[in-house]
Parts: structure tokens; C-alpha cells; sequence
């Protein structure tokens, strides 16, 4: 008897009991791979999507639109309009932003939604584009694969060479609230083409403050110590004669190890940095004759000699921002903690006036298969 | 004569069931609430707290041990009279039903946030009490078993959570002592929830099976606690930037929300429905504890109807009164003073008056 209740008991929760009155199937779905942000000329807030169309009556094979709201909500509200179907931002690739948005204080904010709501992916890159939005979004060029693709490849495999810097959503967000640390995005320009044009560095309130080219890059992530194994750097040597028009004084290599060893101190007020950046490299490319034989160790003093020249041409840059890309802020806290934390709220300043030196040691390690 | 020979458990499943019940409730928001206390040393409150278990378990065990055939109602009964242990049956009963009321809660609150967000509290709570029913409706024996299966599936967890650590900045963990130790002893002090639940070696004991395995036991258990405590504590610690990990309520979710597979999006979808099977641990064991108390007042020997009992009061419980999130916190600060009473204070008591009364 009791049996059979408990089967009455199981099949009537069965029915009453399903997990799935919340699904969504796929053809009402609409899965924007970009979002898209800037400002118009009365700072309103502009909104862009490229969601990948897979009907077939459509010639296009994505679709793009862009709504003027408040909130990023109010904007999903907004396009859902134009579609059949629901948004899902559940697959966001890329995250664009212009730099005029940028140049605003805390533009972070406007983003709560992709940390707050459970469902929002946090690993989308984020990317700057100098220029209006609309100019990238509506580009559609038919010989490259369609944008979020383009633009999320780029990142990835640049950033697999430290040429450009791979901060997703989680990053910029981890970075928010660190203030020994300033925020870099990757950028890219519009010539003609899409170009990935390199970093673009953000101060503490997450504006914009400067660019830095794909050399630059990697002297960043050198400084960082997050440069990828076998990154890849070309330097002029003064003293080597130039013919004609081709620049024969350069010579390039690539990076077998790079390791920055950052010594923190605080004296007299101010805080001391010792950065030691040691390389060990082998060359790829050598426009200029030259005798290795006998003469590496000048060769070697010669390209510590320049790198130095570059990266102090690059912390120049950041001190000038008083920014942190670097994150010698977090260095201050682990070492010097009583000093920074007065100085904390201000760490820019606080940078800006300190000591940095830098020490380069270059080792060759190779020089390829000919003298 | 063995009262309670049927049931007995292996040292294995003692450990399983006491680590299970720690592990769960608080474990996702813990690194969060340390670092709200003691920032990024809140870790070194987590060695505090678990000397401090280790420590008042052993009084338990230790206070157990001078009745090992009973358990601490049939202690009481033994030293102090019936009534006693009638009384100490209906708070016991009271407190292992308030504890895993707390967990199955905030467990419900856990799945709607993270996974079914528009299907109602009603629902879920039902989908969780019917396996709660299979499970605690048999003997202790059968609870043990179940919590080394989910001890053994879980054991692929620990891993997952080496992958964030490639975006790990360890200087955060510098310098040690930042501020000194009293944000450390306020963080020892939320850690406090976490590693409570060790009073159901009270009931578990005489079900042991070796009764002098029980000191190794507690220490094992706890000892496993804390590592996984300090374990994830320490990840979320170096993955996120000091100031940032207050920010989130389960900073041990979204560690993992940043882990980028080509073939599966929101992995964190995986872990949240696998740490059910974790979390059921600190509702399942407590409920059969709970149930057991209530059928050795009345004298019965079958803990069936109490738990049927409980299922129904849980069930229609949910359609009247569902806790929020803050509630549910505010449940957990009163669940850990009140554990404090029954798992130290009382406990370090009985010992005394039990010496006292020995000489």
C-alpha cells in the first residue's frame, strides 16, 4: 500500500517539479559577440551590437545595430525591439569602447551589468578604438572574418607575443579597485584596415592617458615580468654606418628569457625602485657586419645600452601620466606597506616623484645559423 | 551490550561526515568575510580558529569517552538524570535542525542565483528534501557511505582551482601581519561558522567503530577542513586585488568564472552544481541527527517519523517563509554564537563537573 503511494507521490512531483520553465531555445536567442560603447556629441551614452545572423534568407552574416540609452539594460530593451528574438549576452567575445567614452571618469561603471548578473561572461577582451564607434562597427569588409572574430584573434595572438596586452573584463574590474595599478586595454586604429595599433594605458579613474606602440608593449610587460618566452624586439646600434636609404644599423631579437627583479625602499620620503632587467637573447636579424667572434660582449653592452635608452624613455611616459601600468604600487604594499598606504589614495603622484633606476644585463645566447 | 551495533561507521566515514558538515555552509562566501576583517591575512585568523576546534573537539571526544556506548543524551541521562537528558535530546534536536536548516537555505539561495534563477524556492527546496529523504531515512551507516561517495567525486575540485592561479599576484599576501594581529583574531572570529558542526560527534561517537580512533578522527577531520579553507582562501586572496574581493559575495564562483574552456561556457555552472552534492552534507547528516534526537526522547527506536517530520515542516515552511540572503547571514552569526554554546562552552562543563565528580 505505502508503495503505491510513494509511486502516486514520485509521479505527481515529476509533473509538478521540472527544472526547465526557464530555458530559452536557440531561435530566440539572439547572441551579440560584440558590444560596442561610446559617446555622441551630447555625451549620450551609444550603444552597438554585432550579432551573427543565422538565417537563411539573410545575405549578410551578421547584423549590426546601435541604440541610444541609458543603462546597458535599458539598451538590451532597447534592441530586443529590432529582433525576433531575446538578447543573450552570455556570449560576448569583445568588449569595444571608444576613446572619447574613456576620457570620462569612472566610464567603468556603466558595465555593472556583465559583473553583476551571474549570467554575463567576464573574459571578454576589452578593446579601445580611437575614433567614433559607428566607423568600426558598420565597416563590414568583405575579405575578413566578421568583426568580434578579427578583433578577439588579434588580441589573442598579439598578446601571445606581448605585443599587445590581453585584459579581459575580470582584469579591468580586478584593476578598479587596486590602486597600485593602472589599467592598460589593447587599441586598434582604423587605417584603411583594422590595425592593432598596440596598449592604451588608463589612469586611476580608468581615463585614458596614453598609447604605447607594440614595442613599447613589450618593454611593459618586460618591466611587468609577464613578457611570453621569445618575444621579439629590433634596436638601431649608433656607430653603425647607414647606406643609402635602408636603415643597415638595426638588428633584431628575440628573447629566450627576460626576468625583471624590482627592489622596493623608501627613504628621505620618497620611494626607491631598483629595477633589474636581465635578458637572455638570440638574434634574428643582423643588417650590419659585424665580428662576433671577438667582439659580443661590446655588442651585448651596446643593446643594454639602448633597451635602457627605451625603457627609461618609457617609464619618462608614466611618470609624466603619474600612472601605473607596471604595478610597482603593489611592490610598495608587499615591502614598504607603513609609507604607501599614507600614500596610497595618490600613488600616480606618489610614483611620479620617485627614484627609479633601471640596470639592463643582455646576454647572447645565439646568433643564428651564419656568423 | 552495544545499544547501537547495526550502524556502526569506519573511521573513513566518521571523517567523511564530520569534514562534509564543515566544509559546507560558508565555504563559498569565506574568503570574502576574512578579507573584510583582516584583508589579505585573514588566512592566519584560519590556523587560529583550527587550533581552537581541534582543541574543544578533543573535549568532546574526550567528555564522550567517559560513556563511549552512548551518546551525549544517553551521557547525560547516565551522570545527571532523565530530565537532563530529555532537555539536552530537545536542544541538540533543535540545534542540528537549525543548522541544516541554515545550510539547505543557503544552498536554495546558492542554486537561484547561480543556476535556476526563475524557478521558485518551493521547487527547489523539494528537488533537494527528496534525495535528503532516500539518504537519512536509512541508518547512520548509510548517511557514511554517502558522505565518502561525495568526498570521492570531490576530490577533482582542489585541481580546478590551481588553473586561476596563472593570473595570481602572490604579493598580495605581503606583507604578513599588516596591521597586526587584532583584524587577524576578528577574522578568526568570522572564521568561527565555517568550522563549526563538529557538536554531531555528540551523537556520532558511540556509532564509531573503534571508539579509540575518535582522537585521530577529529583531528583528521578538522585538519581537512582547514587545509581546504585555507587552500581556496589563499587562491581567491592572490587571484583577486585586495580591495576588489570584498566586492563579490562568493568570490569562490567567480574565481572560477574566469577559466576559458573552447568547448564549455560558464563553468562555473559545472562547480555550483557539483558543490550541491558538498553542500548536501551540511543538511543531510545534521537532519538525520536531528530526527535521531527527537525519536530517542520519545523512545522510539525508528528516527522515520521525526524526519518525516522535519520533510514536512521544510516543505511547507518554504511556501510560508523563505529566508533572503541577509537573513540567511544574520541566521549564520546566531548559528555560530549558538554553536559556541553547545560546542565549547558546554562541552569544557561537563568536563569539569565529570572530574569533579570522579574524585
Amino acid at each position: 500500500m505505502s508503495k503505491c503511494w510513494l509511486h502516486v507521490f514520485i509521479a505527481i512531483s515529476v509533473l509538478l517539479i521540472s527544472g526547465c520553465n526557464d530555458r530559452l531555445d536557440l531561435e530566440d536567442a539572439a547572441f551579440p559577440l560584440l558590444g560596442g560603447y561610446d559617446l555622441d556629441e551630447k555625451n549620450n551614452l551609444l550603444t552597438y551590437v554585432t550579432v551573427p545572423e543565422f538565417s537563411k534568407s539573410a545575405r549578410k552574416k551578421t547584423q549590426e545595430l546601435g541604440v541610444r540609452a541609458k543603462t546597458l539594460q535599458q539598451a538590451r530593451q532597447q534592441s530586443d525591439a529590432y529582433w525576433p528574438a531575446v538578447f543573450q549576452g552570455r556570449k560576448m567575445l569583445v568588449i569595444l569602447v571608444s576613446k572619447r567614452l574613456l576620457a570620462h571618469v569612472d566610464w567603468f561603471r556603466i558595465l555593472d551589468v556583465f559583473s553583476r548578473d551571474a549570467k554575463n561572461p567576464l573574459t571578454c577582451r576589452m578593446i579601445m578604438y580611437d575614433g567614433p564607434l559607428s566607423e568600426v562597427i558598420y565597416l563590414n569588409q568583405q575579405d575578413q572574418p566578421f568583426l568580434p572574430l578579427l578583433l578577439r584573434g588579434m588580441v589573442d595572438t598579439k598578446s601571445g607575443r606581448s605585443e599587445t596586452v590581453k585584459t579581459t573584463f575580470q582584469d579591468m574590474h580586478r584593476l578598479r579597485f587596486e590602486k597600485g595599478k593602472t589599467p592598460s586595454i589593447a587599441e586598434i586604429r582604423l587605417e584603411n584596415e583594422i590595425k592593432l595599433n598596440g596598449t592604451a594605458l588608463l589612469d586611476h579613474q580608468g581615463k585614458y592617458a596614453d598609447s604605447l606602440d607594440a614595442q613599447e608593449t613589450i618593454l611593459l610587460q618586460i618591466l611587468q615580468n609577464q613578457a611570453k618566452h621569445a618575444v621579439s624586439l629590433t634596436l638601431a646600434i649608433p656607430g653603425q654606418a647607414k647606406r643609402g636609404p635602408l636603415n643597415t644599423d638595426k638588428l633584431s631579437f628575440s628573447t629566450n628569457k627576460a626576468k625583471t627583479h624590482i627592489k622596493t625602499a623608501f627613504h628621505d620620503g620618497h620611494f626607491q625602485f631598483d629595477l633589474a632587467v636581465h635578458l637572455s637573447i638570440a638574434l634574428t636579424e643582423r643588417l650590419f657586419p659585424y665580428d662576433m667572434h671577438h667582439k659580443s660582449t661590446v655588442l651585448e653592452k651596446a643593446i643594454a645600452e639602448q633597451l635602457k635608452k627605451q625603457f627609461e624613455g618609457l617609464i619618462g611616459k608614466i611618470q609624466s601620466h603619474q600612472i601605473d601600468p607596471i604595478g610597482l604600487g603593489i611592490h610598495a604594499q608587499a615591502f614598504t606597506y607603513k609609507p604607501y598606504k599614507k600614500v596610497e589614495d595618490q600613488w600616480g603622484r606618489a610614483l611620479s616623484e620617485a627614484n627609479i633606476h633601471l640596470s639592463v644585463t643582455v646576454t647572447i645566447e645565439g646568433v643564428g645559423t651564419i656568423k | 551490550m552495544k545499544k547501537y551495533a547495526y550502524n556502526e561507521i569506519t573511521l573513513m566515514q566518521f571523517i567523511c561526515i564530520l569534514s562534509g558538515v564543515q566544509l559546507s555552509v560558508g565555504l563559498l562566501a569565506l574568503p570574502q568575510r576574512l578579507a573584510q576583517r583582516a584583508g589579505t591575512d585573514g588566512w592566519i585568523g584560519l590556523l587560529l580558529i583550527w587550533v581552537f576546534t581541534v582543541i574543544a573537539n578533543l573535549i568532546i571526544v574526550r567528555v564522550m569517552s567517559s560513556y563511549p556506548q552512548g551518546t551525549m543524551m544517553d551521557l547525560l541521562t547516565h551522570y545527571c538524570g532523565r530530565w537532563v537528558g530529555k532537555i539536552a535530546a530537545v536542544l541538540l534536536a533543535l540545534y542540528f535542525f537549525l543548522y541544516g536548516y541554515v545550510g539547505i537555505t543557503r544552498t536554495i539561495l546558492y542554486v537561484k542565483q547561480w543556476l535556476l534563477p526563475q524557478t521558485s524556492t518551493f521547487q527547489i527546496m523539494l528537488l533537494l528534501l527528496i534525495p535528503t529523504y532516500t539518504v537519512a531515512r536509512n541508518g547512520l551507516r548509510i548517511v557514511g557511505r554517502y558522505a565518502e561517495l561525495v568526498f570521492f567525486i570531490s576530490l577533482w575540485i582542489p585541481f580546478a582551482y590551481l588553473l586561476p592561479l596563472q593570473d595570481a599576484q602572490w604579493l598580495y599576501l605581503l606583507p604578513v601581519l599588516k596591521e597586526g594581529w587584532l583584524p587577524i583574531l576578528s577574522a578568526a572570529e568570522i572564521a568561527f561558522l565555517s568550522f563549526s558542526g563538529i557538536g554531531i560527534t555528540m551523537v556520532l561517537y558511540p556509532f564509531l567503530l573503534h571508539k579509540r580512533q575518535a582522537f585521530a578522527g577529529v583531528a583528521i577531520s578538522n585538519t581537512v577542513s582547514m587545509l581546504v579553507f585555507l587552500m581556496i582562501s589563499l587562491i581567491c586572496f592572490v587571484y583577486f586585488s585586495p580591495s576588489e574581493i570584498k566586492e563579490y559575495n562568493e568570490p569562490v564562483v567567480n574565481v572560477l568564472k574566469n577559466i576559458e574552456f573552447k568547448f564549455i561556457e560558464r563553468i562555473e555552472v559545472v562547480f555550483i552544481s557539483f558543490y550541491l552534492f558538498m553542500f548536501s552534507l551540511s543538511w543531510i547528516p545534521t537532519f538525520h541527527a536531528s530526527a535521531f534526537c527527537v525519536s530517542w526522547m520519545l523512545g522510539k527506536p525508528d528516527h522515520r517519523n521525526p524526519l518525516r517530520v522535519i520533510w514536512l515542516i521544510l516543505a511547507a515552511g518554504t511556501l510560508l517563509f523563505m529566508p533572503s540572503f541577509t537573513q540567511n547571514d544574520m541566521m549564520g552569526r546566531w548559528l555560530s554564537k549558538i554553536a559556541f554554546g553547545f560546542e565549547d562552552a558546554i562541552p569544557v562543563c561537563l568536563l569539569i563537573y565529570l572530574w569533579t565528580k570522579k574524585e
